[in-house]
């Protein structure tokens, strides 16, 4: 009975305790809106929160600074890094094109200025001539000839002169409707009538195979020197006079036999030779010319 | 169909040796290929074809090289005369002395036909080098185990039927079936 009665005291105090603090509580938050409200005051109770609530908010700020610096240094990075990569890609294919492109214009103009320096040497020349580019290359060890991309039915017929820019590089050995064999002048069964440039003697050119030729039947009584050029003779009709064949580069004197041995060095570069010219013989444009009206 | 694929890959090969492996007409590193299929034949295909073969393969060579036509066919014929006629008459393991002796056929091969063309005219050949001709030898030895095996694998391609001739062939009775009559 009596603990009955001590618990229904208790609760009484305890709903009392409840609406007392609920109630002032309550009051103090309505006199503190409308004094705010009316004042505008930027009170104690303002600054002490603000004091309280600032250093965690500097705290968290400060957090925030972290992990966008973060973000910034390393997230960002790896973002860039793709992107990178990417521009890296594109760059790189960019600068295989521009290299292909430049590797193709560079060899446009050296053919080019080939094809000008032969055009020039074409322009120069009296007879007609047909452009020719090498296509093939012997490759035994016993022959000296190349296969050029032009034959009978551009009018190459065998004999005709084949030079390039630099001057005489063989003859038309074979030939057939759209390709024709050229016997090159360091071939050892070529053999070319050609003249000292300065003393006019006039001799035999022969190849050694080698990258030299041998000038044949030059008397001993002639005057020859070390640097002095060869150019062909003219005989025959088959090739012009005054073509550039070579320089004389050795002289080998031995007391006997009648002429001297003389060794030239080739005009022509036969390591690089791509565009050729075949010069008419002279008799066909002769009767070509006394055919026309 | 081999003897058309070997006629295709000697004219390819010829083709590929007077162009690609030789970048100056005096450039002297230019691998003898034909020589190589030449050798391949001896050894491994019959007589009528590998005539057969052989003669658009040294006419390609004649026209493509030199100034004495048919001397490249001489080469060819001769050379695989002579390394039939050798692993003929051999008796040890036919790997072991295959290489070696294409290599050095057409050594003497080269060397018989430099002999008899100069003998007949001295200026159309140039002279004879036996330092370059060992290159040459040693080139054709190098290239001649590739160069066997790739033929290896066009013979086995060529003699797969392209068409199924098999199939279309007519079948007779089984003649394994007891005859009832």
């Amino acid at each position: 009975m009596r603990k009955k009665l001590t618990r229904r005291k208790s609760d009484r105090y305890r709903l009392f305790r409840f609406v007392f603090l609920g109630g002032l509580l309550l009051t103090l938050t309505l006199i503190f809106l409308v004094s705010t409200l009316s004042s505008q005051r930027f009170g104690s109770l303002h600054k002490l929160v603000i004091e309280t609530v600032g250093p965690v908010q500097k705290l968290f700020a400060a957090g925030g600074a972290s992990i966008s610096s973060f973000k910034n240094e390393y997230l960002d990075i790896l973002q860039d890094v793709i992107k990178v990569r990417e521009e890296n890609k594109r760059l790189l294919k960019q600068l295989q094109e521009t290299e292909g492109t430049l590797n193709r214009s560079r060899e446009a103009m050296a053919t080019n200025a080939s094809l000008r320096r032969l055009l020039e040497f074409k322009n120069n020349l009296s007879r007609p001539t047909v452009g020719a580019a090498v296509i093939g290359k012997d490759p035994s060890t016993w022959f000296r000839s190349v296969i050029i991309d032009q034959g009978a039915n551009r009018g190459i017929v065998k004999g005709n002169a084949v030079v390039n820019s630099e001057g005489v590089v063989g003859q038309i050995f074979t030939t057939s409707p759209n390709y024709a064999k050229v016997l090159l002048a360091i071939a050892p069964s070529s053999a070319i009538d050609v003249m000292l440039q300065k003393s006019r003697v006039r001799g035999m050119l022969k190849g050694n195979g080698t990258l030299t030729y041998r000038l044949e039947y030059i008397l001993k009584t002639v005057d020859v020197a070390e640097g002095e050029h060869v150019v062909t003779a003219g005989y025959g009709g088959v090739f012009p006079t005054g073509v550039p064949v070579g320089v004389v580069s050795r002289i080998v004197h031995k007391p006997r036999g009648m002429f001297h041995e003389i060794e030239v060095t080739p005009s022509v570069d036969y390591q690089t030779l791509e565009h050729l010219l075949t010069i008419e013989q002279q008799d066909v444009s002769e009767l070509k010319q006394v055919e026309q009206p | 169909m081999v003897v058309v694929s070997f006629i295709l890959v000697g004219v390819l090969l010829v083709i590929v040796q007077t162009t690609l492996c030789m970048p100056s007409p005096v450039w002297w590193l230019a691998p003898d290929f034909y020589y190589v299929l030449v050798g391949y034949l001896a050894y491994r295909l019959d007589l009528i074809r590998s005539l057969i073969i052989l003669f658009p393969l040294g006419c390609t060579l004649d026209v493509l090289s030199g100034t004495v036509l048919g001397l490249h066919s001489i080469l060819c014929f001769g050379g695989y005369f002579l390394l039939r006629f050798i692993s003929a008459k051999l008796p040890v393991l036919e790997s072991l002395y295959q290489i070696p002796l294409v290599a050095t056929s057409f050594l003497a091969v080269s060397w018989c036909a430099h002999v008899i063309v100069s003998a007949f005219d001295k200026e159309v050949l140039l002279p004879w080098s036996w330092p370059l001709m060992m290159v040459r030898i040693l080139l054709v030895g190098v290239f001649a185990f590739p160069l066997f095996r790739l033929f290896d694998m066009v013979r086995k391609l060529a003699q797969r039927n392209i068409l199924p001739w098999n199939r279309l062939h007519l079948r007779v009775d089984n003649r394994r079936r007891r005859r009832s009559g």
